[in-house]
């Protein structure tokens, strides 16, 4: 009893509020320096060329849809519950609506009929692992796996020889329309990462949420609904990819039947970089994630411009993920024994 | 008091005896499923029940079974999930491809394969130990990297059409695929052997509870080193398997067998938290999983449906897994 009453009163003693010094020395800050080191290394590498603004609007069109994807799968990070299914959620809404655009269905009832599957499937995942308590990983591949065969089956019945065509002047304006010599569905990305920042980091939503993701536990006894946050986050992560398989339908003017293949993982992979964790919630910001993808989409630019294999980026997300996570490790993240 | 200090890693950890025993349920549900699927297939089409369907399953089998032994080692041991396999099967099968083309002893570039997948396993243990990362991560971003590099590599290969080799990977013996003979004889041999030697009682014990392993002297450090060299080594004679038996692939070849893998690993009742799991169970689920396909084409859908129903039934037995824990934890 008393062994036990010493260790009680030897607690550690309470965290500075040094929030300066946190931002300065947390994962966004090192996902921003490893940005600042790409710019400089696509300036070196390529020219001034790197910066102009054709080349962001390339990189801007290429990274926005994933980041958007990202920026709502990360509310699931948060929570706790990775959902590994995204990836073929983006194809299963790409499948749906270009289907329904092909049939003669207008832009709007098409893209609400897409996002409202893409809720389905999201609260299937969330009856699965918060009702049921199945564990996030195997449930959403589950997930992954069955929207991959059902993306396949829509495209087949509606296309030829593995793609559907489905082209839609207003949308096609829209994903490739320029702002400021800008990509407008760049912009608005950035927006809508902007406003999860918020959310996650100054509201008291945020803040619930990433207390269910930090020590489930801790949360449900503080009040907090840890079901009601995680089946929401779950639900958000969905829409997400459903509004991303609809921008590439727009983007690219079809579906394959491979769309958003191996997506979870590129996004993932991004997060991880920019300082989510895939196993521990209530780590990780927004903007750190958004941050990742900038830098994976500059390298592979860089890349790109001076016409060396692309399949070199992956080598270089692959040494890159595994140094944020050294790093996080560093930081006081959880260790694996 | 005391107790309450430890007594949440105590929960975690299971007794020996349950060991064996476990998963037995699972057993049952898997085997009656499948009996379900092969009854009501051949009440649909008296034809199903022929030796073409037999061929078709059992060759199916093959490489998905020795991959989720590799799969079922990592989780039991609690190393969750090694994501690189695509890689290390890719990787090993084109050793394989390259040793035969320059015509080296059958056997020997046997014992080479497998020593290559046990190495690329052994290079996943060295990260996750000494960098104390958690093999998911560590096995995602190995994979990313080790794809491109084949990528780099090889865009195209094959085992010599005409050697032994691809004969033995194409005929039959007893009637059943050359390949399946290997993959059930591993799940006899790892099965009977895991929980009944010391060191793979360690590697359960670790699964179920690192701190209580480690307060009874079991090296955590060994153990995964073991575990995943082993998951390599599966992924080697994957490997083998995959060259003898398939046409030309490519270095992304492998991907398409992650997801079924995962799939008959946790439908075989292994869990991802570590400590629970029979490895013989994965004859069943792997049995269960590759009858679907045939099933769906005499059903008259499309191979396209496989998908769609391997991902119905792995959610659902990981949605009555997780109740079944929770009641258990209650």
């Amino acid at each position: 009893m008393s062994e036990i009453a010493t260790s009680r009163t030897d607690l550690p003693p309470a965290l500075p509020h040094r929030p300066l010094r946190d931002v300065m020395t947390g994962p966004v800050a090192s996902i921003g320096i490893t940005l600042i080191i790409v710019i400089v290394a696509g300036l070196t590498a390529v020219g001034p060329r790197f910066l102009s603004a054709s080349n962001v609007t390339i990189v801007g069109q290429f990274v926005a849809i994933p980041m958007l994807v990202g920026a709502c799968a990360g509310f699931a990070l948060l929570a706790g519950v990775v959902d590994l299914s995204i990836g073929s959620m983006v194809g299963v809404s790409a499948a749906i609506f270009g289907a329904l655009l092909l049939g003669g269905w207008d832009l709007a009832p098409a893209a609400a009929i897409a996002l409202a599957a893409c809720l389905a499937f999201g609260g299937i995942n969330a009856i699965a692992i918060v009702g049921f308590g199945a564990d996030p990983i195997a449930a959403t591949l589950g997930m992954l796996t069955g929207l991959r065969g059902a993306t396949y089956v829509i495209v087949e019945a509606n296309g030829q020889s593995g793609s559907l065509f489905a082209f839609n002047d207003t949308l096609f304006a829209f994903t490739n329309a320029l702002v400021w010599s800008l990509p407008l569905i760049f912009l608005l990305v950035l927006v809508v990462t902007a406003i999860a920042a918020i959310v996650v980091t100054r509201t008291r939503v945020g803040r619930h949420l990433r207390a269910v993701g930090g020590d489930p536990l801790a949360a449900s006894r503080a009040g907090i609904s840890v079901a009601g946050m995680r089946t929401a986050a779950l639900l958000i992560s969905a829409f997400g990819a459903g509004l991303g398989g609809i921008l590439f339908v727009g983007q690219l003017g079809s579906v394959s039947r491979n769309m958003g293949f191996g997506l979870e993982f590129q996004v993932y992979a991004a997060l991880m970089i920019g300082g989510y964790s895939i196993l521990r919630g209530g780590v990780g910001n927004p903007v750190g994630g958004a941050l990742g993808f900038l830098v994976i989409a500059g390298a592979a630019n860089i890349l790109d411009l001076r016409a060396i294999s692309p399949y070199y980026v992956n080598i270089i997300v692959g040494l890159l993920l595994l140094a944020a996570v050294l790093l996080d490790r560093f930081r006081g993240g959880d260790s694996y024994e | 008091m005391a107790y309450q200090v430890i007594g949440r890693s105590v929960a975690t950890s299971r007794p020996g005896a349950r060991v064996r025993l476990d998963g037995w349920g699972t057993a049952v549900v898997v085997a009656l499923a499948w009996l379900l699927l092969v009854v009501a297939s051949a009440l649909n089409r008296s034809d199903f029940i022929s030796h073409q369907t037999v061929l078709a399953v059992t060759f199916t089998m093959s490489i998905v079974g020795v991959l989720a032994v590799g799969q079922a080692l990592v989780g039991i041991s609690g190393g969750f999930l090694d994501l690189s396999q695509p890689t290390s099967l890719i990787l090993t099968a084109l050793v394989a491809a390259r040793l035969l083309a320059v015509d080296i002893n059958v056997a020997v570039v046997v014992v080479i394969t497998v020593a290559v997948g046990a190495a690329w396993g052994l290079l996943n243990a060295l990260i996750i130990v000494y960098g104390k990362l958690n093999p998911v991560i560590v096995t995602l971003a190995t994979n990313f990297v080790g794809l491109a590099a084949l990528f780099l590599l090889f865009q195209i290969a094959e085992a010599p059409i005409n050697s032994g080799f691809r004969d033995f990977g194409r005929s039959s013996t007893l009637g059943l695929p050359n390949i399946w003979w290997p993959m059930v004889a591993l799940v006899l041999i790892v099965g009977f052997f895991l929980p009944r030697t010391r060191y793979g009682r360690h590697a359960i014990a670790v699964g179920g509870s690192r701190f209580a392993a480690q307060a009874r002297g079991i090296s955590l450090r060994q153990t995964r080193f073991a575990i995943f060299t082993a998951a390599g080594a599966c992924a080697g004679m994957a490997g083998l398997l995959f060259a003898a038996s398939s046409g030309p692939f490519t270095p992304s070849s492998g991907t398409v067998y992650l997801l079924p893998v995962i799939a008959a690993t946790i439908l075989a009742g292994v869990s991802l938290a570590g400590g629970r799991g029979n490895i013989w169970l994965i004859l069943l689920s792997v049995g269960f999983l590759s009858t679907v396909p045939t099933s769906l084409v005499f059903f008259g859908l499309s191979s396209d449906w496989q998908a769609i129903f391997q991902g119905f039934i792995l959610i659902v037995a990981v949605a009555i897994d997780g109740y079944r824990e929770r009641n258990v934890a209650r």
